[in-house]
């Protein structure tokens, strides 16, 4: 897999997140988890295809570098997360691509869909916003210690 | 006795052989006696022969010849050896007359013998004539018996045969009499059958009632030359159906003046028996063939006349007591299929629109829980993500500004979050009830024991020092979507734990019990138990029993609506203070 690296030299993660709050709770969550990663968001399905497909505005891929891991919700504006995942999974560079599936809906169907579709794995979102550093813990631990990031 | 005729004469009896032998001593003795000492020196003219008849006696020919030889050895030894001389003529004499004597004996023996033989086999037979002659006595009298029975028997087959006859006379008496209500009932069933086959048939009512006239002019016979059906549409009456050769001229005529318009408001069978003498009353007809006589009886439709049925006759005549009762009959019978027709259409009609109907609102029912289902996927999204934050920002309020904050705004943030966290769990709580709900479960032969082992071993809240958890070894299979027990599973234990008086360790308990098809599995915990009273409510949604442990109240109605979805049934027995015993039902696996 080739991954661009950003400018700092950081490997990158894309969430792809329509809820601002939770962007900020993960970005507190990285920081306060110390991971050294750039964290990429965007915040709807069509603006997440753009951004993998390297298309205006996210052409720079020094500014907008193409991420190791995608954290994908599943409700989100103008295309849903299994769009994306299904867009992600056609795309012949992108087979390999760890796709997290985070969202807040715990429904057997939405888990068995998302598996089918490809995603590496689903992660269902904590109850509260402070408990995304588990999740971040976990990113660190377990998704990116693999890839040997830095 | 039979005799058996197999059997050989039975041969004479041989002479004793020891009174041969004594009469020999004896006879030779005296002999020798007189002979040789009394006698011995001279000749006497004795006979020597008459001992010998002895023999005719003792039927002896041994002795006999014995004797004679004795006889004549005496003699012998008399001449020779005491006289001293030769034989004499004497002697001659002597020996000549016993041997005489001797022959005559032995003819006589043998005589004897014959006679003997022969009185035997006499005696014999004679026996055996006896014997049958008993037994033909005997057979005779059994056969006398027998005759005496058969005479019995007689007599009485001769007494039954007489009560057969009579019951046979009886029996034709009263088949002649059933042949006869045989012969008008089944007129009246060829009509009932055409009028039921009419029935079936989706036709317009006037071709309905023309199925029906045919069969009725054939229960009339040749007494009705024509029939008809007549319906009164307002003023008019109209010819709903005819048979007949009379034919009517008109299909339509005014109710005015007509026969029809009297017998419709009397409401009664009536007859015209000449109309030429009837100039009053409108009858339809036309030349050549004129009806001269008619019959109408009111034809009822929803209780009320609404017709008539004709039957007309080309002559004047009289009609019937018989044949009043006939068209009236058939006059209720045609109401009857009439308005049955009539239903059957309505039926028909309303059904068709019912059908409609019923799709109709299916769709939109579809629409509506389409609808529902995305309103409840967008309230686990919308609805969680401020409650995501909330509990978040406090938090981490609660983090950063713990130095800064009193105890009594750390109370506040610690609300906060507990609120949060509770409005959080009722909608994943009522989400995963309506989504239960509404759900097909796949059921497959599933190991209850695995699962609740799994659960177990996953969360600390179930394994010591927290809780001691039982689970009986080797369950039996259920057949159960895994998915849904989990679900059941984990309320079920996670009440059992969660409701115990503080302090004391809870203590778990499943095992299962097989009834018939069923296999149930009883959750059984040292908790703080619930009222009998309360029982009933347990199992309802939002029913929180105990507001001093924390809950939802939907945990229990979530199980219940499982269970029910994996066709099971749940239940609990427990008194309040000594623990619980919850019972989950399932088909056996």
């Amino acid at each position: 897999m080739s991954v661009a690296e950003s400018a700092s030299g950081e490997v990158a993660i894309l969430y792809v997140e329509d809820e601002p709050d939770d962007v900020w709770f993960m970005r507190a969550a990285f920081e306060r988890c110390g991971l050294s990663v750039s964290l990429c968001t965007v915040s709807d399905g069509q603006q997440a295809i753009a951004y993998l497909a390297g298309e205006p505005p996210f052409h720079d891929r020094t500014r907008h570098p193409l991420p190791v891991i995608v954290l994908l919700d599943l409700n989100l504006p103008l295309r849903s997360g299994f769009e994306v995942l299904r867009w992600i999974r056609a795309q012949p560079g992108l087979q390999k691509l760890t796709v997290i599936v985070f969202s807040s809906s715990g429904r057997t169907e939405d888990r068995r869909k998302a598996a089918e579709l490809g995603a590496s794995h689903y992660t269902e979102k904590p109850t509260s916003g402070v408990q995304f550093r588990e999740v971040a813990n976990d990113l660190k631990q377990r998704w990116l210690a693999a890839d040997g990031a830095g | 006795v039979k005799t058996d005729s197999n059997t050989p004469l039975t041969a004479r009896p041989m002479p004793s052989w020891a009174l041969s032998l004594v009469l020999f001593v004896v006879l030779t003795g005296a002999m020798a006696y007189l002979r040789l000492v009394v006698f011995g020196d001279h000749t006497v003219t004795l006979s020597y022969g008459w001992p010998l008849l002895i023999c005719l006696w003792h039927r002896d020919r041994r002795l006999l010849w014995s004797l004679a030889a004795a006889f004549t050895a005496i003699i012998a030894y008399k001449s020779l050896i005491l006289l001293g001389g030769g034989l004499s003529a004497d002697d001659a004499m002597h020996v000549l007359n016993l041997l005489i004597v001797a022959v005559v004996a032995h003819a006589f023996i043998i005589l004897f013998e014959k006679l003997e033989e022969r009185r035997r086999a006499l005696e014999q037979s004679n026996d055996e004539l006896k014997a049958s002659h008993e037994e033909i006595a005997r057979q005779n009298e059994e056969l006398q018996a027998q005759a005496e029975e058969l005479a019995q028997q007689n007599e009485e087959i001769q007494h039954q045969s007489e009560e057969m006859q009579q019951q046979a006379e009886e029996i034709t008496a009263q088949a002649e009499e059933l042949q006869e209500t045989n012969a008008q009932l089944l007129r009246r069933e060829t009509w009932m059958h055409a009028l039921l086959q009419a029935l079936p048939t989706s036709v317009r009512p006037g071709e309905f009632a023309d199925r029906l006239c045919e069969p009725l002019q054939t229960l009339f016979g040749e007494s009705a030359d024509a029939v008809a059906i007549i319906e009164r549409v307002g003023d008019e009456l109209a010819v709903l159906a005819h048979r007949g050769a009379v034919p009517l001229g008109r299909s339509r005529w005014p109710v005015d003046k007509s026969f029809a318009a009297v017998v419709m408001a009397e409401d009664r069978t009536a007859f015209v028996e000449d109309i030429d003498l009837r100039p009053d009353l409108t009858i339809p007809s036309t030349e050549g063939h004129r009806p001269r006589s008619v019959l109408a009886t009111p034809l009822r439709l929803g209780g009320r006349p609404a017709g008539v049925i004709m039957v007309y006759s080309v002559r004047p005549r009289q009609w019937t007591a018989d044949e009043f009762r006939i068209v009236e009959w058939a006059s209720a019978q045609c109401s009857l299929a009439m308005e049955s027709h009539q239903l059957r259409e309505q039926l028909a009609r309303t059904n068709k629109e019912l059908d409609s109907l019923v799709s109709q609102r299916t769709a939109e029912l579809q629409e509506i829980v389409q609808d529902l289902e995305h309103f409840s996927y967008t309230i686990t999204h919308d609805l969680r993500a401020p409650l995501r934050a909330m509990h978040g920002f406090a938090s981490m309020l609660d983090e950063d500004c713990r130095d800064q904050l009193s105890m009594e705004s750390r109370d506040y943030i610690l609300r906060i979050t507990t609120a949060a966290a509770r409005m959080d769990r009722l909608i994943t709580d009522a989400l995963s009830f309506s989504g239960a709900a509404r759900k097909e479960f796949e059921m497959v032969p599933t190991d209850p024991g695995r699962l609740l082992r799994g659960m177990v071993e996953s969360y600390p809240v179930f394994q010591p020092p927290a809780a001691h958890v039982h689970i009986a070894p080797d369950l039996p299979l259920v057949l159960g979507n895994e998915a849904a027990l989990t679900q059941c599973f984990s309320n079920l234990l996670g009440n059992a734990v969660k409701f115990v008086e503080p302090g004391n360790t809870p203590r778990v308990t499943i095992r299962a019990e097989r009834r018939g098809e069923m296999v149930r599995l009883w959750f059984e915990d040292n908790g703080i138990g619930i009222a009998p009273a309360l029982q009933s409510r347990l199992f309802g949604m939002f029913q929180r029993l105990n507001k001093s442990y924390e809950g939802t109240g939907i945990g229990l109605a979530l199980v219940k609506k499982v269970t029910a979805r994996m066709g099971g049934t749940v239940g609990v027995e427990s008194e309040a203070g000594r623990g619980s015993r919850f019972w989950l039902e399932l088909k056996a696996g």
